[in-house]
Parts: structure tokens; C-alpha cells; sequence
């Protein structure tokens, strides 16, 4: 838990102490006077920049417990605000301390409003510290503070009145069921020691009627007293009360118990009264703090820079987690990859001294089958323009007019190119296999041959029906082997394209110069 | 939220600032590290599996080099494996022409450039070459070029595929004698494989 100031301010003066780790390191007090606060000022300058939590013991405070409409958010806060107003017009140190629900069936919500009715006894204890700079978390009055006492020191008696002698007179704080109820502050002298006795005893039972008069405990009900004795001296106070109060059962705390059951050390319970009140301010900060915003708003800041340290604590040892993390495997994978490297190597050497007994081979094995392989697909791809001559000549058997003057032969993924246009002549007839033959489309980028050739018919007697006839019949013989995928005539003696004029004399008779010259191209399966 | 309120705040927000920057560099860095380090081990594991599988298969590697080792030293003396041997083309191509009684033989043989087939004989770590030789001849007859063709192809001097061949008819002019009735020209391709990597030595 870390350092902090605490401050119980009560009418004669104040007692600080500083709460290091999870109890009270020392404890200082203060008179209410110029020279007390000049003390306190130095004493707060030697402090480091802590947060301090402000407890206030004085007569003028009030409690009301009363019941309000349920409501929600800022509407419940507004009805809060506006009931404060009403009833605490002249202090800024007042709150609303919502407890709960009421049983009934508006389940209406149960406030308790307190305030210190007299701020001034707060304002210069307040101005000192917020000149030194120190974050103001909250006022708080002592009773609400004492609320979990019950529980520290073990009580579990359902009414019970906690009696404590303060400098200022008898704090008394009533409990039902170990919360707070009640508590009021006598003034005066608790006097001589035989004295003392009477004065306990007649201002609980004034405490009792009082209870009594508000429908809080009825003077037949079973009432146990908790008396705290930091000092050892309140032994006979205790017997006189149970001796005069039959029906009370009065338990006296002494000072061991509380210093081993608060866990203060017992030299500073001579410090105060306020010292075990400070021990448990230190441990939890009650819910009803009486301080404006004016007052916390240092604290607000305080904690919200102490929230950013957190986060980015929290960023830094997640952020380290993380690296490590990755740093961890990064070492894991390089831890690997050196006993993979490790059996690699020893691999390599099984290997190189099984392959010493391999014979000598220029190659490796996997090359040396390659090499082979390819050489055995190369000579299937071979081709030759006997295939093309062969079937043209098997052609020409039939077509003794027709004279091949020029053969141009290609084995190529695209076919021969016709020099002078590839589209078919017009008056060609378009033998059987002019179009390609059915799964005879070669696939892309498939090699096959393909033949240009250059014929003319003779002798030529000047008959272009005839000389076209035959062209086309030898076309058409081509197209019919097998081997074929497509036959194309691309040049006839006689241009007949409508598209194109036609020029020539019926007069004119062929001489021994008159030719008839055609071109076709051939082109083969893939496989052929 | 008041500006005296960002003034107290102001410097654990740097700080924080910096520190999501640190951490964020810092776990980008190492996340980078560690992701590096595992893919060098990937590489390294198959490594050691390659170097397992190659040990395991020594054996197979043995009986491959036994199996294709006369057949590939034969195709290194062909001139298909390895270099490529001009000079006995040439050779080839006189004797050629000598045996098919041609009229002699003009040749131009171009650059080596890749196989431009190679790829639909998927050849692997195996380059494959080709240099375009283009001849020149006169014929007595249409069967002389297929006779000079199956000639020169049992030469054996290497592998090689014909890529054009254009016969032409010659003006004789209808006198009848010894002498050359077409022309002839045709593309041939010398191919040549090699293989990239170095070859093993064995000792």
C-alpha cells in the first residue's frame, strides 16, 4: 500500500500520522493554535508529495438517515444535491451516502446525509496542506470511519455502543446489526477516577434514551458496550457501568488488544486518541466523504497520473512479458535449427561416404536419367518433309497434268505462311478435308507440318473449268488421307472473285507459254 | 477536462505514449526475430529431410548411374550431352555429301540460343540448347533430300530436328544430263543439353 498522510482534526488540535506499508509509521499531534499550525506546516514540508486522507471529530456534525424515491444516474444524484441544500445550507462538507433499499414495496432508496456543520474547524488544517501541495482525497467524520471497528475488534453483538474518552469529551457511536446508526460527542471533563465511572454510565444512558426517543432501541433491548481503553485505565469505568447498568454488557478493549487487533504499535496509542481512528482511516477509506470538488480535485488529478503510471507500468511489464516471449522463441528456434543443422551435416557425411562407392559418372544419377530421357523424347519429335512428299506424290498418281514446281515444307507451331493470302481462291471447291477433320485441332503451342505448294497444270490448253477441276480433284485426294487435317487452295489460273476484274479477249487462244498455275496449302495432324 | 487538468496529466501521458511506442517497436522487432528464426529452421528442416530422403535413396541413386551412365557417355560422344561439336557437323555434312553424291552443300550455322521447346519436354535442372544451321543444295532428285536427311542423321554427331525444308523445281531447259534438277534449302536445329549445376565429382 503506498505512503500516505493521514489527519484527524479535532477542536483542540490535530493529529497526523504517516501510513507506510499497511500501518502507521508515526504519529505526530498539533495544538488548534498559530503555533501548532506552523508546527504542522514544517512537518508537512518534510513529507514527500503523498496523498493525505482528513478525519474530523467535533461535535458539529450531523446525520439524517432518511428515504428517497429510487432513481438512476444523474437523476438520483440531483435528487441527492437538492435534498443536501435543503437541509445543510451553510457548509460545503456535507454528502449522501446511499446504504441500499427499503424492504417495502416502493423499494424506496435508504440515504444517510451527514455533514460538518463547522467548516471552520477544517479550513486551516486544509489551506496547509493544499499549500503544500497534497492531494486532498476526502473529510470524513469519525463515526463513519469507526464503522469498521465492530468487525476489527471482533464484536458481533447486534446493538452495539462503542465508547471511546477523546480529548474533547465521550465519543459514543451506536451500531445495529455492525452498521452505523448513531453517534454523538459529549463535552466535558470526564473528571477523577472515581467520578469517571458515574459520568461513562449516565451519558450512555443518556445515549440509550436518546436512542429511544428515535424508535432506535428500546430500553428493555439488550444493549452491549464496547469501551476502548488505549491507556489501561478504564478498568473499574467498566465494572462500575456493568454494576450500575445490569441489563448492559460491557466489554473494556485494552490497550494489547487493541495495538494486536488494530495492528498499531503500542507505543503511538500514547500519541492520541485518534491514533486507532487513523489506523483504520489508513485501511479503508469510508464511502461518505464531506469534501467538495473544490477540495479533491488535486486528488482527482493525483490519482488519475498515478492510473496513467499503472497503465503504462502495466504496458511496460506486458510489453516485456511479450519480447520475452518472443525472445524465448526466437532462442528455441535457433536452439533447433543447430541440432537440425547438427544431423544435416552428419547426413551429408553418411551420404558422401556411401556415394565413394558409386562408380565415376560425370553427372548426377537424376541428370545422367534426364539427359537420357531427353535425348529419347528428341528423336520421337524428329520430322522430315517425307511425309508430305510421299503423299503427294501418292496424289499426283491420279493427276498426271498437275507439275509441283516448288514444295515448301514447315514443321512449326504455326503453319507455312502463303505468302500471297491464305483465304481460299474463289471457284475452288472445298475439298472434304479443306476444314479441320474432327479431333484433328492441334493443341496450343503442339507442333505439326504444314506444306506449301506450288503447281501448274500442263500441258494447258486455255480450258479453266477443266484446269480448276483438276486442282480441286487433287486437292480433294490430298485431303482424303488420313494423315491430313486441312487442304487449301489458295491461287487458281482464273481469279473469278467478284470482288476483283476480270480482264481477257475470247479471241485470244493459248499458246505454247499459257499456264495454269495454282497453290495449296497442306497441313497434317500433330501426330502425323 | 480543464487545462490545469491536462497540465497534471501531461507528462505520465508522454510517458505512457512512449512507452506503448517502445513496447510496440520492441514486440515488432522481436515478433520479427522470432518469425525469422522460424522460417530458418523450415529451410533447415527440409534440408535434413532432403538429406535424409537422399541417404535413403542411395541405393536407387546407385542403380540409376549404373543404368544410365553408357548410355549418357554415349550421347557425351554424340555431341547431344555437353558442349556442342561443331566441327563435327562439318564433318558429318562433307561426308554426307560425299555419300549421297550431292552437288556440294552451303551451310550457315547461327548462334546457340535456348531450346525453344524445351519446356513441353520438362528437362528440369537440364538446359537445353539449339543452334539453327541453315543449308544450301542442289539435287538430282525429290529422294536425294530425304536420303541426304537419313544420311547425315546417322553420322552420329549429335541430335537435331528439321525445322523447313523448300524444294525448287531448276530451269534444265529440258536437256537431259548429270546435273542438278532442284534447289534445295532447309533449317535444321542442333540441340545440346547441360546440366547447370556442377556436376558431381565422384572420387
Amino acid at each position: 500500500m503506498a505512503e500516505k498522510l493521514l489527519l484527524a482534526i479535532a477542536a483542540h488540535g490535530a493529529t497526523a500520522a504517516r501510513w507506510r506499508g499497511s500501518r502507521l509509521a508515526d504519529c505526530q499531534a498539533f495544538a488548534n493554535d498559530a503555533g501548532g499550525l506552523a508546527v504542522f506546516k514544517e512537518y508537512l514540508a518534510a513529507l514527500p508529495d503523498v496523498p493525505a486522507h482528513v478525519m474530523v471529530d467535533a461535535v458539529e456534525e450531523d446525520y439524517r438517515f432518511e428515504t428517497l424515491p429510487h432513481a438512476y444516474g444523474s437523476d438520483r444524484v440531483q435528487m441527492a444535491t437538492r435534498k443536501l441544500k435543503q437541509h445543510y445550507r451553510n457548509t460545503p462538507y456535507m454528502t449522501a451516502w446511499r446504504l441500499g433499499r427499503e424492504t417495502g414495496k416502493r423499494r424506496d432508496d435508504r440515504y444517510l446525509f451527514s455533514a460538518l456543520t463547522n467548516p471552520d474547524l477544517v479550513t486551516d488544517w486544509l489551506e496547509a496542506i493544499v499549500a503544500r501541495g497534497l492531494p486532498v482525497s476526502g473529510v470524513y467524520l469519525l463515526p463513519l470511519v469507526t464503522a469498521s471497528l465492530p468487525e476489527k475488534l471482533g464484536a458481533t453483538a447486534t446493538s452495539l455502543l462503542v465508547v471511546a474518552q477523546h480529548s474533547g469529551g465521550l465519543r459514543l457511536t451506536f451500531f445495529r446489526d455492525r452498521q452505523f446508526r448513531l453517534s454523538r460527542l459529549t463535552r466535558g471533563e470526564s473528571g477523577r477516577a472515581d467520578s469517571r465511572s458515574r459520568y461513562f454510565a449516565e451519558e450512555i444512558s443518556n445515549t440509550r434514551l436518546y436512542l429511544h426517543a428515535l424508535r432506535t432501541l428500546t430500553l428493555d433491548e439488550h444493549l452491549s458496550v464496547l469501551l476502548l481503553d488505549r491507556s489501561d485505565e478504564l478498568g473499574e469505568v467498566a465494572q462500575g457501568i456493568a454494576r450500575e447498568n445490569p441489563s448492559l454488557d460491557c466489554v473494556r478493549v485494552g490497550r494489547r488488544d487493541l495495538a494486536a487487533k488494530l495492528g498499531i504499535a503500542e507505543p503511538l496509542l500514547d500519541v492520541s486518541p485518534y491514533v486507532l481512528y487513523l489506523q483504520l482511516l489508513g485501511l479503508k477509506l469510508p464511502e461518505s466523504n464531506l469534501a467538495p470538488e473544490t477540495v479533491t480535485v488535486g486528488y482527482r488529478r493525483y490519482q488519475t497520473r498515478r492510473g496513467l503510471y499503472a497503465a503504462c507500468a502495466g504496458v511496460a511489464t506486458i510489453g516485456a512479458l511479450w519480447i520475452g516471449s518472443n525472445l524465448s522463441q526466437m532462442f528455441g528456434y535457433q536452439g533447433d535449427k543447430e541440432n537440425v543443422v547438427r544431423q544435416t551435416a552428419q547426413l551429408t557425411r553418411q551420404y558422401q561416404e556411401v556415394t565413394r562407392q558409386f562408380p565415376a559418372a560425370p553427372a548426377s544419377a537424376d541428370n545422367l536419367r534426364k539427359t537420357v530421357e531427353l535425348a529419347q523424347e528428341l528423336r520421337k519429335t524428329v520430322r522430315t518433309p517425307g511425309t508430305v512428299m510421299a503423299l503427294v506424290s501418292r496424289a499426283l498418281e491420279t493427276n498426271p497434268n498437275i507439275v509441283v514446281k516448288e514444295l515448301d515444307w514447315k514443321y512449326g507451331v504455326t503453319e507455312i505462311s502463303a505468302e500471297r493470302g491464305s483465304a481460299s481462291a474463289p471457284g475452288a471447291t472445298a475439298p472434304p478435308a479443306s476444314t479441320p477433320l474432327p479431333g484433328s485441332p492441334a493443341p496450343a503451342g503442339a507442333r505439326r507440318q504444314s506444306a506449301l505448294i506450288d503447281g501448274e497444270i500442263r500441258p494447258f490448253d486455255g480450258d479453266f473449268r477443266r484446269a480448276i477441276t483438276t486442282i480441286n480433284d487433287f486437292a480433294a485426294r490430298l485431303g482424303k488421307d488420313p494423315q491430313v487435317a486441312e487442304v487449301r487452295v489458295i491461287k487458281l489460273p482464273l481469279n473469278v472473285n467478284p470482288t476483283q476484274p476480270l480482264v481477257g479477249n475470247t479471241l485470244d487462244s493459248p499458246d505454247q507459254n499459257a499456264t495454269a498455275d495454282f497453290k495449296l496449302v497442306l497441313v497434317l495432324k500433330p501426330d502425323a | 477536462m480543464t487545462r490545469a487538468d491536462f497540465e497534471a496529466v501531461r507528462n505520465p501521458l508522454l510517458a505512457l505514449g512512449a512507452i506503448l511506442l517502445g513496447v510496440a517497436a520492441g514486440v515488432y522487432y522481436t515478433d520479427q526475430l522470432a518469425i525469422g528464426a522460424g522460417r530458418d529452421l523450415k529451410q533447415h528442416e527440409i534440408q535434413l529431410k532432403d538429406a535424409r530422403t537422399r541417404l535413403h535413396r542411395s541405393g536407387d541413386e546407385k542403380d540409376l548411374i549404373v543404368r544410365y551412365l553408357g548410355s549418357y557417355q554415349q550421347l557425351q560422344k554424340r555431341g547431344f550431352a555437353g558442349d556442342e561439336q561443331r566441327i563435327n557437323w562439318l564433318d558429318a555434312l562433307r561426308t554426307t555429301n560425299q555419300q549421297v553424291d550431292l552437288f556440294g552443300v552451303d551451310y550457315d550455322i547461327g548462334s546457340q540460343k535456348p531450346y525453344p521447346f524445351a519446356a513441353a519436354l520438362n528437362p528440369g535442372s537440364i538446359q537445353l540448347r539449339q543452334s539453327v544451321m541453315k543449308l544450301r543444295f542442289r539435287l538430282l532428285h525429290e529422294e536425294d533430300l530425304l536420303r541426304f536427311l537419313d544420311v547425315l542423321a546417322r553420322q552420329g554427331t549429335g541430335i537435331y530436328t528439321v525445322d523447313q525444308c523448300s524444294l525448287k523445281r531448276l530451269d534444265t531447259r529440258g536437256v537431259i544430263r548429270y546435273q542438278p534438277n532442284l534447289a534445295a534449302e532447309c533449317e535444321l536445329a542442333w540441340i545440346t543439353a547441360s546440366t547447370s549445376a556442377t556436376p558431381e565429382k565422384k572420387p
